[in-house]
């Protein structure tokens, strides 16, 4: 919660890897099942440590809201947290009766603020509103899920939301994985929408300490809205400051009830597992939740890129460059060349870009890339993130970045340099998984997106596949100047001064 | 009316909202399966059955103690060696030091490999390996597949035991530092943090920071004389798990790691910390539309017996700051309060908060308020039980990974911590109440003598600081 983390960016299952050792080994201790109302659920016993780490992933985020309601999944994410009917209220009966107020309250108010009412009553229905706010707070629990949570021993008790997916996520000792079953079912059957105006001025406040207030995520919005015209890609994550003001509890509640279904997610456990009795908890709770199948979604197809684009962002801090080129989505067999690419130009310090930047020019602080960005189910980018070292320019980092991308265009990439990164690709593979969380995250994450769990374990060998001749086609055909979007934070005045 | 009155009552009430007509959504109740589910702190769970894992000691020809772990499931190896050359032992003319000393030891060369040659082969082992430094002691951290084991110990032996500290690495390395300063006011988080224990800790090591005057003052020779006054096996520890024989990483361990020569180390006493905190507000002024806050004072060291109590003491301030400023009012997305680590300096007593510009001086006064209630009124039995349960259920999340356990047994001895004090101030916790917390908060919180450091733009602030206390501005640095 202090921590908790919308990963804004979050390239899931930016797994890297080989495995045919491991691999094997993971099939023999993965289980998976299917409930009656859709949910699939995979099991993975790792007994070493007496703890469980729970995964709990939607096929729902930032790219399903429909417009104007930028930010929605993530509202809702946080409205999770807020408790059911039982959890949470003092007085349930009570809190029904001033719940409704509330709501009251609020549409008088704005109402008489878009009708554009006299400022005396407009003061009049805010005070009001206020008032049956404050009344509320009289008979529930705030917060009560993060304390019952945690002193069951939970750790990492959270969510968080991208552009391709929500997640549920918490690790517990072995023992008490019933709690989290528990509570997290009854959420998805009975959440209580409790305390909703205040969470949106808290979101509120996460966005300008996201993104306002924050150099790169302020350079980032920019970045991803110049680069994506169409696609939903291209819009804040957590919305705008005039779409946050503007959710209201019915919007967000139909946003939760149209989406947040069984049939729609998957959960993993990983850990020190009874599998009779696991299949049993998860049959007593999950099993009541109803499916529901989701509205027939539209997402608009971002057209190709005919001309690069420039972005110029003035902002209070030293400069940072941000170059994306558009990508292809999986299937493609590209998504593996540029990951090896992206290897080939900044991972280790012996990278091509890093070695000439930071080590030999002295142009740069820091260099580094990514994919599939800024999700993996739809048609992305691929790109390159650097800090100039003064007093050197953004300008001189472009030149450079450019012509080592030409020399990818050209010559064919080396046998070692090809060895080296399928070792370091399967080395990532290998520490992504060893830990119960990212082998749970990455399960789900391909169980939901990529035709089964099991595909994960040939991503080693497909990077391994890859050859010299198309790592040239594909940064021939992916990394041209008109395919790519360019972002510079110049300093300039803050945001307050904005 | 209490917290809880138990499932019964429960039950009853929500059957009786049924009968309403719902208008809110969330709230529109039809019986739900989950009414006769159990109260999440009434279910029972059967004991957690595990023994604890422990590594194996051993202390090498130099004196080298090594902790190791074997865990065969991946082909993987990880690792950390543990230096007593931390920033504490920096001198004020040279704040950095100890960081750049640890970073040169990793990318200046290392036996016989340039540092081109140290990045190729490390990278094509795809091995990870930094060296980085802590206030009392640096990390050489590492980590690869298992089939490069030996060649990578190897490179890890030369980075702590020959390092090269070519020049045109420590230029390198030194310009980023200075870039690294150049940029230290970007984000508000780091800014706030910096000055707060700048000002905290007030001209003791534990609170330098490196300026670009520190930075450029430090030369080669000022390098190799740190290295040589504290890389030594003696003045070190080391853990290592993942895929091996422990037999023969012993073996493999004496040929490398154990090549790195005993010098008859030993650090000198760092000065003691014993300042008196006083209450002033330092203000960073920054164009930001919101403000970072922080206020805190310290307390008692790691081996003081009430340093348990404190720190679940911070947990519960924390929590009802978040309740408090977060979710009760809206005005904060980070909002809490914890203890820092005790190890030899005071652990700090802290609370913090980010909050819209305008709100600057309601969040302050929210915080210094809960502060002093903390210290007067008893905590309700529902927080404090659920503090002390966490500390206590979650203590097996020390037993989660082959390397979690190793490496925490190597800082542990390095830092002269005996087995077994983790568990001791478990016990101190498993006996607190709702009324003793409220001695201990009695005896040790001081909302009076807190540091106060605001980060933000005071145009924009609902009330001026002057109100907190004598405010300084602080001028920035470089």
């Amino acid at each position: 919660m202090l921590n908790k983390k919308m990963l804004l960016f979050l390239i899931p299952a930016v797994l890297l890897v080989s495995l045919t050792v491991a691999g094997s080994g993971l099939a023999e201790q993965a289980y998976r099942f299917e409930l009656d109302n859709g949910l699939r659920v995979l099991v993975v016993k790792r007994p070493w440590a007496p703890v469980i780490h729970c995964h709990l992933m939607f096929d729902v985020g930032g790219i399903d809201e429909p417009p104007g309601l930028g930010g929605i999944a993530h509202m809702v994410e946080h409205m999770a947290f807020k408790g059911t009917s039982i959890l949470g209220s003092l007085d349930p009966f009570r809190e029904q009766k001033l719940l409704a107020q509330v709501e009251e309250a609020g549409d008088a108010y704005f109402d008489a603020l878009q009708s554009g009412a006299p400022q005396e009553e407009i003061d009049r229905r805010h005070a009001e509103f206020l008032r049956a706010r404050e009344e509320v707070q009289g008979v529930v629990q705030p917060n009560i899920l993060f304390q019952l949570m945690g002193a069951q021993g939970a750790v990492g008790y959270n969510a968080y939301t991208t552009y391709d997916h929500t997640s549920y996520v918490v690790s517990l000792p072995a023992n008490r994985l019933e709690a989290w079953v528990r509570i997290q079912a009854d959420v998805l059957l009975d959440a209580v929408f409790r305390f909703f105006y205040e969470e949106v001025d808290v979101v509120k406040e996460e966005q300008r300490q996201r993104s306002e207030d924050q150099p790169v995520g302020y350079l980032r919005e920019r970045f991803l809205a110049a680069a994506f015209q169409k696609h939903p890609y291209g819009r804040p994550l957590i919305g705008s400051m005039e779409e946050i003001a503007n959710y209201r509890t019915q919007t967000a509640w139909e946003f939760w009830t149209t989406h947040y279904h069984p049939n729609r997610a998957v959960l993993v456990l990983v850990g020190d597992i009874d599998l009779e009795r696991t299949k049993d908890l998860v049959e007593r709770y999950f099993g009541v939740l109803e499916p529901r199948e989701g509205p027939p979604g539209w997402i608009p197809e971002e057209p190709e890129q005919e001309g690069e684009r420039r972005v110029l962002v003035e902002y209070n801090a030293e400069p940072r460059l941000l170059i994306g080129w558009h990508q292809p989505a999986y299937p493609a067999r590209d998504i593996y060349v540029l990951d090896v690419i992206q290897a080939l130009l900044t991972s280790g310090r012996s990278s091509r870009l890093y070695k000439r930047l930071v080590v030999e020019e002295q142009t740069a602080l820091s260099v580094s890339g990514f994919t599939e960005f800024p999700g993996a189910r739809y048609p992305s980018l691929f790109g390159l993130y650097a800090q100039p070292r003064y007093p050197h320019t953004t300008e001189e980092l472009e030149t450079a970045i450019y012509e080592e991308i030409e020399r990818l265009q050209n010559e064919l990439v080396s046998e070692e340099e090809l060895a080296k990164i399928h070792n370091q690709a399967r080395a990532s593979f290998l520490f992504a998984l060893a830990s119960n969380s990212g082998l749970a995250e990455n399960m789900a994450f391909y169980e939901l997106f990529r035709g089964g769990w099991e595909k994960l374990m040939d991503y080693p060998e497909l990077i391994r596949s890859v050859t010299a001749e198309e790592i040239r086609e594909a940064a021939r055909k992916y990394l041209r100047p008109e395919r790519r979007t360019v972002a510079i934070l110049t300093p300039g005045p803050g945001a307050a001064a904005k | 009316m209490q917290v809880r009155k138990g499932v019964a009552y429960m039950r009853l009430a929500v059957m009786l909202a049924i009968l309403l007509l719902a208008a809110c959504p969330g709230l529109a109740f039809t019986e739900k399966p989950s009414i006769d589910w159990p109260y999440p702190e009434e279910m029972e769970f059967p004991p957690l059955e595990f023994t604890s894992i422990e590594p194996v000691r051993h202390v090498l020809g130099n004196g080298l103690t090594v902790y190791l772990l074997a865990d065969r499931d991946l082909p993987l190896l990880q690792g950390t060696v543990y230096i007593k050359a931390g920033s504490i032992y920096d001198s004020p003319q040279q704040t950095g030091l100890a960081e750049l000393t640890a970073r040169l030891t990793r990318a200046g060369g290392a036996g016989a490999r340039t540092a081109a040659e140290v990045d190729e082969q490390l990278d094509f082992f795809a091995a990870s390996v930094a060296v980085n430094e802590g206030t009392f002691y640096a990390m050489a951290r590492f980590s690869s597949l298992s089939e490069y084991t030996a060649e990578v110990l190897d490179i890890v032996a030369d980075i702590l035991g020959a390092p090269v500290f070519a020049e045109d690495s420590l230029e390198v390395e030194r310009n980023r530092m200075l870039e690294a300063i150049r940029r230290q006011y970007d984000d508000p988080m780091e800014v706030a943090v910096r000055e707060f224990f700048k000002k905290i800790y007030g001209g003791h090591p534990a609170g330098a920071y490196p300026t670009v005057a520190s930075v450029n003052a430090i030369t080669r020779a000022d390098l190799v004389d740190f290295h040589a006054a504290y890389y030594a096996p003696e003045n070190a520890t080391m853990a290592v798990s993942g895929d091996f024989d422990p037999e023969e990483m012993i073996a493999l361990l004496e040929k490398t790691l154990g090549r790195w020569k005993v010098k008859g180390v030993e650090p000198p006493e760092f000065p003691p910390f014993d300042r008196q905190p006083e209450r002033k507000v330092y203000y960073v002024e920054r164009p930001l539309t919101q403000s970072v806050i922080f206020i805190g004072h310290p307390t008692v060291t790691l081996d003081n017996p009430d340093y348990p109590a404190l720190g679940i003491l911070s947990e519960i301030f924390g929590g009802a700051l978040f309740d408090e400023i977060r979710v009760r009012r809206g005005l904060a997305y980070a909002a809490g309060g914890g203890l820092t680590d005790g190890y030899q300096i005071p652990g700090i007593f802290y609370a913090y908060a980010i909050t819209r510009a305008d709100a600057t001086g309601r969040v302050l006064e929210l915080m210094l308020a809960e502060m002093e209630k903390a210290r007067q009124v008893e905590i309700p039995t529902g927080p404090a039980n659920r503090a002390r349960d966490a500390a206590v259920n979650r203590a097996v999340f020390r037993y989660t990974s082959a390397y979690e356990i190793a490496s925490r047994n190597a800082a542990d001895d390095l830092l002269g911590i005996e087995p077994g004090f983790f568990e001791e101030q478990l016990e101190r916790i498993k006996v607190l109440t709702p009324g003793n917390l409220l001695f201990y908060a009695f005896d040790y919180l001081r909302p009076e003598e807190v540091v106060i450091v605001v980060v933000g733009y005071a145009p924009m602030f609902d009330r001026g600081l002057e109100n907190f206390g004598e405010v300084i501005l602080v001028e920035p640095e470089q």
